[in-house]
């Protein structure tokens, strides 16, 4: 008796770890997410690239060897939007420009869906940032999610509130 | 030798002439406001509803152009700092127009889908009595993004700045 409920309890145990596993990875491991930080870094050059991720209280953007930090406590507003970007890149758009027969502009229909994340804050001297970021779509809401659950303050509702209320 | 006296009262002359030039050009230069230090007030844009990246974009802008123009002292809205600096010059901005425009639109027409938009600046001193206002409009009607036209407002914005107040770099 005790060997075959000690035979079925291990599955069991086993099986609810993985699931409690599971659950809880996505909140131990922070999501990082690749943008474009247009402006409004301190220390950080214009249309740097990088890897964003919201890690123990702080927005984190690393951009090769430069790191910058914002407490998400200090941050006063976040805001998403989208917008859209050339298929090609810059260079591939503005040599097709040259392009006969109006192919430049043909390739400039094609564009893609970003998002913008838009990041207000005042640092330690009380003085106002504001901070600019494309990002793949869908994945600037889940930062802004991540950065109100860990103390950012906002005045606009993200895209699941607007659903409790519709 | 012979030649001597002629060069030398050539040479006499046109110095005279450069130095009378350049005393007429600085005659026709305005005065210049002293400026210990420049704050950039938070964008305003009460009345127009403008996004929050272009309100940011229009922000940062203009403090990154001041400085590159020469404003050793750019203070942010808010900041502590400025609060014992002398001769403190604020620029408080008012959007009072704009218009979204489209990249797409300009780049498969190049003549629709200009963005553009028109802030009212007005330069005060600490005790807010106004020193210079203008209204700056900031236009991208080619090439960029729609954020270029923030670009576009704080370059003329700051050449205002620049024209209007000399910083004295004193804290």
């Amino acid at each position: 008796m005790t060997f075959r409920s000690t035979k079925t309890f291990v599955p069991v145990a086993l099986l609810a770890a993985a699931i409690v596993t599971t659950a809880a990875s996505p909140q131990q491991i922070p999501r990082a997410v690749k943008v474009v930080q247009l402006t409004g870094l301190p220390g950080m050059k214009e249309n740097a690239k990088g890897i964003l991720s919201v890690e123990n209280g702080d927005l984190h953007f690393v951009h090769g060897k430069a790191i910058s930090d914002v407490s998400a406590s200090l941050i006063q507003d976040v805001v998403t939007g989208s917008d859209s970007q050339e298929a090609v890149g810059k260079t591939v758009g503005i040599i097709s420009m040259a392009a006969p027969y109006g192919g430049g502009r043909f390739l400039s229909l094609f564009r893609n869906k970003i998002d913008t994340l838009t990041v207000e804050y005042r640092d330690a001297d009380g003085a106002f940032h504001g901070a600019i970021f494309t990002m793949p779509v869908g994945t600037a809401e889940e930062i802004k999610k991540e950065l109100i659950a860990q103390g950012a303050h906002t005045f606009s509702s993200t895209s699941a509130d607007k659903e409790q209320k519709q | 030798m012979k030649h001597l006296p002629k060069v030398g009262a050539l040479l006499c002359m046109s110095v005279v002439f450069s130095s009378g030039l350049a005393l007429c050009g600085g005659k026709n230069q305005p005065t210049k406001i002293k400026a210990g230090a420049i704050q950039v007030a938070m964008i305003q844009s009460d009345e127009t509803p403008v996004p929050a990246e272009f309100r940011v974009a229009l922000y940062e802008n203009l403090i990154r152009q001041l400085e590159k123009r020469g404003f050793q002292q750019v203070y942010r809205d808010g900041d502590r700092n400025a609060a014992n600096v002398a001769d403190l010059v604020v620029l408080h901005s008012t959007v009072q127009s704009f218009k979204p425009g489209s990249e797409k639109a300009r780049r498969v027409t190049t003549v629709a889908g200009a963005t553009s938009i028109s802030v009212h600046c007005q330069f005060t001193n600490v005790e807010g009595q106004p020193l210079i206002e203008r209204d700056v409009t900031g236009e991208v009607r080619f090439f960029g993004g729609n954020l270029r036209a923030t670009y576009d407002f704080a370059k003329k914005a700051s050449g205002i700045a620049y024209e209007n107040f000399s910083p004295t770099h004193s804290k």
